[in-house]
Order: C-alpha cells, then structure tokens, then sequence
C-alpha cells in the first residue's frame, strides 16, 4: 500500500523530485479520508490546507456562474491530486469538487508537509527547481502564445498550418501548457473558420443606377441658361488655363 | 502642368464626410512637401475651419469679403502650419506649409451671399489669385452637398473632381449626375472615394461594381468607422491615428491626387 502510494506521489508534480525516502515518509503520514457521494471535498473560496490524492471514484470540479448556476470546469478521478497549491500559498480554494460517487482520497496537510521539509533539507531545494523547470516551460508556451497572438490580430492564421501542438494525453502537470497550447489551437482554427465563412457571407452587392431618372435629372441641371453660360464659361477657362502651361 | 491644381471635393448628400477628407486630404499633401491651400466654399454651412482648430474669435478676413470686394485674398489666406497648437494631429502640420481661407460664420453675411448668388468669374479670379499669390501646388475646395448654382461652380472651376459617395442605391443615383455633369463640364480628372462602407461589404468588390458602373476610377473605399465619429470632426483624422484603417486609406486617396499629372 505505502509502495502504491509512494508512486503515485511521484507523479504529483511538485514532488517529482522528491526522494524515495522522502516520499515513503509522505504516505505514511497521509490520512486515509472517504467521501460519501454528493458530498464537497474542497469548497471554493475557502482557504486550503491540504493536499488530496484521489484513491477510489470520481470527483466532479464546479463553479458557479454569474447566472448562479452550477459550471462543471472538470472531472478527475482516481491517481490525481487536487489542490497542491495549498501546501505552497495558503490562498483560498478556487473551485468546488464534489465526488460523483463515493470516493476514497488521501489527505496530505500542510503541517505534515512542513515536516517532511524539516527532516529532508534537499526536498525544498528539489521543489524550488522542479517549480523553475515549469516555469521555463510555461514562459516558453506563452512567448508562442503571445508571437501568434499578434499574427492573429493581424489576420495571418499561417502558423496554425506549419506548427504542430503537442497534443496532451500525461496527467502530467506540464500538459498543461499543453492543454492551452491545444485550446489555443482549437480557437484559432475556428476563428480562422467563422472569418472565412463569414467573408464568403459578405452581403451580395445590389447596386443600380436608374437610367432614366439620371438622364432626367442630368437634363433638368443642364437646361438652364445659368448652365449654358456655366459652361461657356467654363469652356474658356478651360481653354485660357491649358494655353498658360 | 499649370502650377496648382484645384481640386473640388463633392458629395450628392450631406455628412458623407467631405469636410473630413478635403482636410485630411490636405494635410496628407501638406506633409508630402506640397505648398496647400484650403478653402471653404460651403458658405451656407461653414464647417472646415473647425478640423483646423480655427474658432469665430481667431477667423479674421473671410471668403465673403473677397466675393464682396471687401478684402484681398493675401489678407484672408490663415497659415495653419503657425497656428497648430498642442492637438494631437493638426500639430503634425507645424513644418508644413498649408493655409485655409475660410467663409464667414455670420449669418448675415451667409445670407447676404445667398441672397446675391456668387459670380463665377469673380470666383474664379479668387481662386487663381489664391494659388498664384501663395505659390500653392494644391488648392482644395470643401463645399455644400448636392447641385445648386454655387456647388456647379466649384465644379467648373476645378482641375480634380473627388466625388464621395456611401456605397447605397440612393448615393449612386445622385453621383451618377454628378459625374454626368462633370464630364459635361470637362473636369480634367475624376476620382471617386467611397467613404463609411459598412464592413458587411467586400472592399474590393465595391470598389469594382462602382468603377463598372461608373466608368471612373474608384481612389479608397474607406469604412464606417466609430473612431471617426467619435474624433466628430475635432481634428485631423490621418494625422492623429495614422495607422488606422480609414488613414491608410485616405493615403491611398491622397496618393492617386499627387500622383495626377
Ligand atoms: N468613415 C466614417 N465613419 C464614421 N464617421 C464618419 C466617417 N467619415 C466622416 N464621419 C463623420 O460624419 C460626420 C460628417 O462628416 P463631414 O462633416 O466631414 O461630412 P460633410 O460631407 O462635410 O458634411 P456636410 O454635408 O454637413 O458638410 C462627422 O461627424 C464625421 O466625423
Ligand atoms: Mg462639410
């Protein structure tokens, strides 16, 4: 069982560094916690305290919406951990979960944790890299982001045809530059879709000139006497302005 | 060619943008090194001088006292290029060489020179008198909508006849007249600008169906755009966001005047 646990830790992203040692004594003094169905494992905008690793079941990540009704942002379920910020930040929760059946996770506190840091003096110094690494990671997909952006805003949709997205399918907490870089994708070709339809849409030009009326018009301007001299006039400016080039 | 070109900026309806494009029209000539002059021969709803940042309490000498012998064209001519102030746009134009000669405001004198009519020669003279004594390259003229006597005039007088036109049934059938008109007349050049297209319309194609329809070159089809309405005439457009659609296309526009011979 700790065995189980151990590798499962170790996918969590901010202890993938961590020591073996170090995570054995990370299961061991996890507490085992079971979640009836319906119930809320972590309520949003509470301030959090723990880590969960979700054992048994399915959990259900909610929101709600400025109408007030229930948003469903996400499902997981069983080898994935929620709520490994709090260990760090101590900020508030940013979504609901609830089990959508009854569940098993464990329970990792920040106090435990804080332990663990004392007794292994490394782990700290591994978390701070494992966070760095991710964060060059992160830069690197928003540079592209931000570059691709721009050609958006200019209506040249190219690089949606010449780069690949990595398409993600890892649990991995890197993917998730990758699940952006996917929706990112995913909204521009559709833009790019609506843009064409839309162009293709442009309203048929219905233009025309009623020939008689024109005519009529043109004849009731031209035939009066101010007009003739106007033209007169005009004839002889004409005339007067060509011979002075 | 003969030195300074007049040119005669036209609309069939009112608010199609004239005063708009002859100032920024100008101002694009201006700051491409050309000596400008702008006049306001819309005196039945003078408007121009605003875009330039002229109020009632700087006007001096107007076009009205020309027509009525009461002031000399060097007297009227108000240097833009001295007078810019700190707005955004029109200060760009402080190293140019551009002058406006306005008509008067006062409803008196409006309706004195409405009551009198304008005499085509005496016109005329003024606008010669307006370029040779300011060496201008360009003179362009704003004017009232739709075809009275004095709208015919500034046609008679003028070298470049830019016609603006909303691209809708109602706008072609009134330029149709016009261009009919100004072929009557034997405007040298004809240039059609299309202003506030809606963006549900292909520029392109716009641009094509007009010049089919109309035989005459279509220089800028240029959108409806809110932040020209919003900017309501307090300054010069082209100069202020040079980069936004309705600039480059009024460039565009600009280009094809400078580039008549
Ligand atoms: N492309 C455009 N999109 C939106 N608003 C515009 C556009 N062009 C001009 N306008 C606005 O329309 C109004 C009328 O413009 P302008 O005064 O230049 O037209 P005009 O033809 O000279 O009018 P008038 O016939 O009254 O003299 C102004 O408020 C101006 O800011
Ligand atoms: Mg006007």
């Amino acid at each position: 069982m700790i065995n189980d646990i151990t590798s499962q830790l170790k996918k969590i992203a901010i202890f993938s560094g961590l020591s073996n040692d170090a995570l054995a004594d990370l299961a061991e003094k996890a507490s085992a916690r079971k979640i009836a169905k319906g119930e809320a494992l972590i309520q949003k905008g509470e301030i959090g305290n723990s880590l969960f690793l979700i054992y048994k079941g399915w959990f259900k990540i909610v929101t709600v919406d400025s109408k007030g009704d229930e948003l469903i942002l996400n499902k997981c379920g069983p080898g994935e951990a929620i709520g490994e910020m709090a260990l760090l930040d101590q900020g508030p929760r940013s979504a609901t979960v609830i089990a959508l059946e009854d569940a098993d996770a464990l329970e990792l506190t920040r106090d435990v944790f804080k332990d663990i840091l004392d007794q292994h003096p490394d782990v700290s110094l591994e978390i701070i890299r494992g966070y760095s690494n991710r964060l060059r990671f992160a830069i690197t997909y928003i540079e592209r982001a931000i570059d691709w952006s721009q050609k958006i805003a200019e209506g040249d949709y190219s690089f949606i045809d010449q780069s690949q997205p990595l398409l993600n399918t890892a649990d991995n907490d890197d993917d998730k530059a990758a699940q952006f870089l996917s929706a990112f994708f995913t909204m521009v070709r559709k833009v790019r879709e609506r843009e064409d339809g839309l162009k293709k849409q442009l309203e048929k030009l219905a233009f025309e000139i009623d020939q008689t009326r024109r005519k009529k018009d043109f004849e009731e301007i031209t035939g009066t006497e101010f007009y003739a001299n106007l033209k007169e006039q005009a004839k002889t400016l004409r005339q007067k302005r060509t011979q002075n080039e | 060619m003969n030195k300074g070109k007049i040119i005669s900026v036209r609309s069939f309806r009112g608010g199609t943008g004239k005063s708009n494009t002859a100032a920024n029209l100008a101002a694009q000539g201006a700051l491409a090194g050309k000596r400008v002059g702008v006049v306001d021969t819309d005196i039945q709803s003078p408007g121009f001088h605003v875009l330039f940042g002229l109020n009632e309490k700087k006007m001096g000498k107007t076009m009205n006292d020309f027509l009525h012998d009461k002031a000399t064209i060097r007297e009227i001519g108000f240097p833009i290029h001295e007078n810019v102030g700190n707005v955004a746009g029109l200060s760009k134009l402080k190293n140019a060489r551009i002058w406006l000669f306005p008509s008067s405001i006062s409803g008196r004198d409006i309706s004195q020179i409405l009551r009198e009519g304008i005499d085509f020669n005496k016109l005329n003279e003024g606008l010669q008198t307006t370029i040779a004594e300011f060496d201008l390259d360009y003179l362009f003229i704003d004017t009232h909508p739709g075809l009275n006597e004095e709208t015919l005039l500034s046609i008679a007088t003028s070298d470049v006849l830019v016609i603006i036109l909303r691209p809708d049934n109602q706008d072609l059938q009134g330029t149709s007249v016009t261009v009919d008109i100004a072929r009557s007349l034997d405007v040298p050049s004809l240039l059609l600008m299309v202003n506030k297209a809606l963006p549900k319309y292909d520029p392109v194609a716009v641009k094509k169906e007009i010049e089919t329809l109309f035989n005459a070159p279509v220089a800028g089809v240029l959108p409806l755009s809110f932040d020209m309405a919003d900017n309501a005439s307090s300054d010069l457009f082209s100069l202020r966001f040079p980069e936004h659609e309705w600039s480059k296309g009024l460039r565009g526009v600009a280009q094809a005047i400078l580039a008549l011979e």
